[in-house]
């Protein structure tokens, strides 16, 4: 038996420990822990309502738009306020163009590279790989010109002795599988999306005046002034500007993104078999249509036990099956007590003691749904999509099959979903039907200013006493709920149970592990030394951990470790 | 006239951890006393990890403020260029959202858009954890970290300018406790 510690003591976000037993070339038990304290839903308590969007969009540097649309809509909930449709259809905007920056730099450059060896790519003959990207795509930027100056480029780094951002990959590793041509066009295809991601980007800081953090939002609607021919507002110009992005992301998601997951999925099809671990999962329903949050364009719901056909939707931003059923645990966590309780009740006291995986041992909690663990995320998006029908998303997950399928040579059905590179294609599938929506929705949003109104804002109103109030955003991680408690016009509780506590969290009181913990086991280990394969399941769910803090270290004392026991 | 390239000064830190706001709190002061040319933004970004990326691109200088670990007393102002913060390897990632400056850096410099110059005015902090508020060693450093980078934009020719009337800082994340909400008569 040899126990791998994946421990980062780095300087920025993650702060997330992996243990695993590991016997017979398999992990045999995993346990995933959060290193570092949140609990910042505390600063909120005292303060203006009106005001926690601004605060809680710092909770994590990187999901910042998340946070804000989330808070929104939970003080909206407490108070009962409808909010106009032209507010609606600019924060789906923002929401759609987060999530497929988010998507593209998940893929592309932070998990790829467990999968792609970019040494390799420098032994691929350009020629060929242009004729195979052709085969497959339309994508203008395949050429054989374009692919040899990409290998050039790389070519340099390492011949300078440097490989940049690549150092520390897993080069050579024995699990790496793609052919060098293949490894070449992902390659090509990082440097292109870095382009995309930043350009998808402006989407959000036309809209939300700035990202990180936007600035666009009220309790009650947005503060983007619409006048179709005034310079300062949300006008023809800017409306314009966003079509243009959204036409250029279709493209390249449909024509590179689709492509390159596709390929990677059937080229190890293997991973369609490893990393399920949970199999009840949870979404909410996204992109309001009304001003009431009735109906959706992206469904929401529940799933248990892998049971497609016994999904149970979620209907609305006040549906009592999701207010209900959600608790959190700290039966393992560094927090005082043992309890499990609703959010509205909870209660946030550290209590750090050492780690230990039979007691306590992480600073996340363990939220469930009726008691269950649930894995949240564009797995369960899809997965809930498809149960549901929903169009587009089946549409392209079954084309998704199909193209993998033709690659890996073999049949594939959707159960192949539920796996580590089932995570990624799922993530893809949904960037692909958010790209389709994206252009309906400012579709909407043109014709319904087109119609005359230019309504965006509905003043709150705080009642005396006590009001409760939930909101859910469908984020790129998964399921982020906020809920609030509000008395005299102030917060008096405040909790965020957010997609990486669903995720990440630890056993609860029924020693039911959490979705890190259940996918781990059985994946294969090859060399306990370069654990590339956990980290490929671990990837597979996009982790984004602290939500919180960094301090930049030049002088490098920080070391992440790898240890193998 | 030959296009100005963008000069960009950039506030790191999250607003919620007491010392780590210490880079958008620069921002705050120096955006409350001084005015700047075209061409010279000044932005609190938040604690971006790889997002940072767009902000360093295709910048002729990026300033960044930050705090920063070394051993030296809290509110001890350092310097540091490009070779320091770009000469180690990237670490081997573990959580997606591990990668930081130095691997924007690095992706940049792959993509042939890094800055051409990029510096960092780093201040110690005291203690980084959940608070709206700076220890008095590191609010004392504020003033002297926008100093330096006042005195770096104005040795690359895009010297900014005081205001005609200057105002204190107030960064919203340390007044907006104050409020007044009127409550409706309904229960």
């Amino acid at each position: 038996m040899t126990r791998i510690v994946v421990d980062p003591v780095t300087r920025i976000e993650g702060h997330l420990r992996i243990d695993c037993e590991v016997d017979g070339g398999k992990v045999q038990k995993a346990w995933s822990s959060g290193q570092m304290y949140r609990g910042i839903e505390t600063i909120l308590l005292g303060r203006d309502p009106r005001d926690a969007w601004i605060f809680t969009q710092r909770f994590c540097g990187v999901c910042t738009t998340v946070h804000a649309i989330a808070s929104v809509r939970t003080v909206e909930n407490a108070l009962g306020l409808e909010i106009p449709l032209n507010a609606q259809y600019i924060r789906n905007l923002i929401v759609m163009a987060h999530a497929m920056h988010d998507h593209i730099v998940h893929f592309y450059q932070l998990s790829a590279l467990d999968w792609v060896d970019v040494v390799s790519a420098l032994k691929a003959d350009p020629a060929k790989a242009s004729a195979l990207a052709n085969s497959l795509s339309p994508w203008p930027g395949n050429s054989k010109e374009q692919l040899k100056a990409v290998q050039d480029k790389v070519k340099n780094y390492v011949e300078a002795g440097q490989l940049g951002i690549f150092t520390n990959g897993y080069w050579g590793h024995p699990a790496m599988k793609l052919p060098p041509e293949v490894n070449l066009l992902a390659v090509a295809h990082y440097l292109q999306a870095l382009d995309y991601q930043r350009r998808v980007n402006q989407v959000v800081t036309i809209l939300g005046s700035k990202t990180p953090n936007i600035q666009n939002l009220a309790v009650g609607g947005v503060a983007n002034a619409i006048n179709l021919d005034n310079e300062a507002t949300l006008n023809m110009n800017r409306l314009f500007r966003v079509k243009d992005i959204l036409d250029e992301m279709n493209a390249f998601i449909q024509q590179v993104y689709f492509v390159d997951v596709c390929a990677i999925a059937g080229m190890y099809p293997d991973w369609l078999g490893y990393g399920a671990g949970v199999t009840n999962y949870l979404a909410v329903p996204d992109l309001p249509l009304d001003t009431k949050g009735t109906k959706f364009d992206l469904p929401g719901g529940t799933i248990f036990n892998g049971d497609l056909a016994g999904v149970k939707e979620i209907k609305t931003f006040q549906d009592p099956y999701f207010k209900e059923n959600v608790t959190e645990s700290i039966a393992h966590s560094w927090y005082d007590g043992e309890w499990s309780k609703h959010p509205y009740e909870e209660e946030t006291v550290p209590k750090y003691t050492k780690f230990d995986d039979s007691k306590k041992y992480s600073w996340v909690k363990s939220p469930r749904f009726q008691g269950k663990v649930m894995q949240v995320g564009p797995l369960a998006q899809v997965l809930v999509g498809f149960a549901l029908g929903h169009e587009p998303t089946k549409r392209w997950a079954v084309k998704t099959l199909e193209t993998a399928g033709a690659v890996a040579k073999t049949k594939l059905s959707p159960a192949v979903l539920h796996s580590t590179l089932g995570r990624h294609a799922a993530r893809m599938i949904r960037t692909c039907v958010i790209s389709e929506l994206a252009l309906k929705h400012w579709g909407l949003l043109a014709e319904n200013i087109g119609k005359g109104d230019t309504a965006i804002f509905n003043q709150p109103v705080f009642p005396k006493g006590e009001q409760r109030g939930f909101g859910f955003h469908e984020a790129p991680r998964g399921t982020l709920s906020h809920w609030v408690v509000i008395e005299d016009g102030k917060i008096k509780n405040y909790q965020a149970v957010v997609p990486s506590t669903w995720n990440a969290g630890p056993r609860d009181e029924k020693n039911q592990p959490g979705p890190y913990e259940a996918s781990l086991v059985g994946n294969p280990v090859a060399n306990a030394g370069l654990p590339l394969e956990v980290l490929r399941t671990v990837h597979s769910f996009d982790p984004c951990l602290a939500c919180a803090i960094h301090t930049l270290d030049p002088e490098g004392r920080e070391i992440a470790t790898v240890r193998a026991l | 006239m030959e296009t100005l390239q963008p000069v960009r000064v950039l506030g790191l830190g999250n607003v919620l951890m007491g010392d780590d706001a210490l880079g958008p709190w620069v921002v705050e002061a120096l955006l409350a006393g001084w005015e700047f040319p075209e061409g010279v933004s000044v932005v609190d970004v938040g604690t971006p990890g790889l997002d940072l990326t767009p902000f360093l691109a295709d910048a002729d200088a990026v300033i960044l403020v930050d705090t920063v670990k070394a051993a030296a007393p809290p509110g001890t102002l350092l310097v540091y260029g490009r070779r320091e913060l770009a000469g180690r390897s990237p670490l081997p990632r573990v959580s997606p959202h591990d990668p930081g400056l130095t691997e924007a850096l690095f992706t940049l410099e792959l993509a042939g858009a890094a800055p051409h110059d990029i510096v960092l005015v780093g201040v110690v902090p005291e203690k980084v954890e959940k608070a709206v508020r700076l220890s008095p060693a590191v609010r004392r450093a504020v003033d002297a970290a926008a100093k330096e980078v006042v005195r770096r934009l104005s040795a690359m020719g895009v010297a900014p300018w005081p205001r005609a009337r200057a105002a204190a800082p107030a960064p919203w994340w340390e007044s907006a406790a104050d409020f007044r909400i009127e409550l409706s008569a309904r229960a």
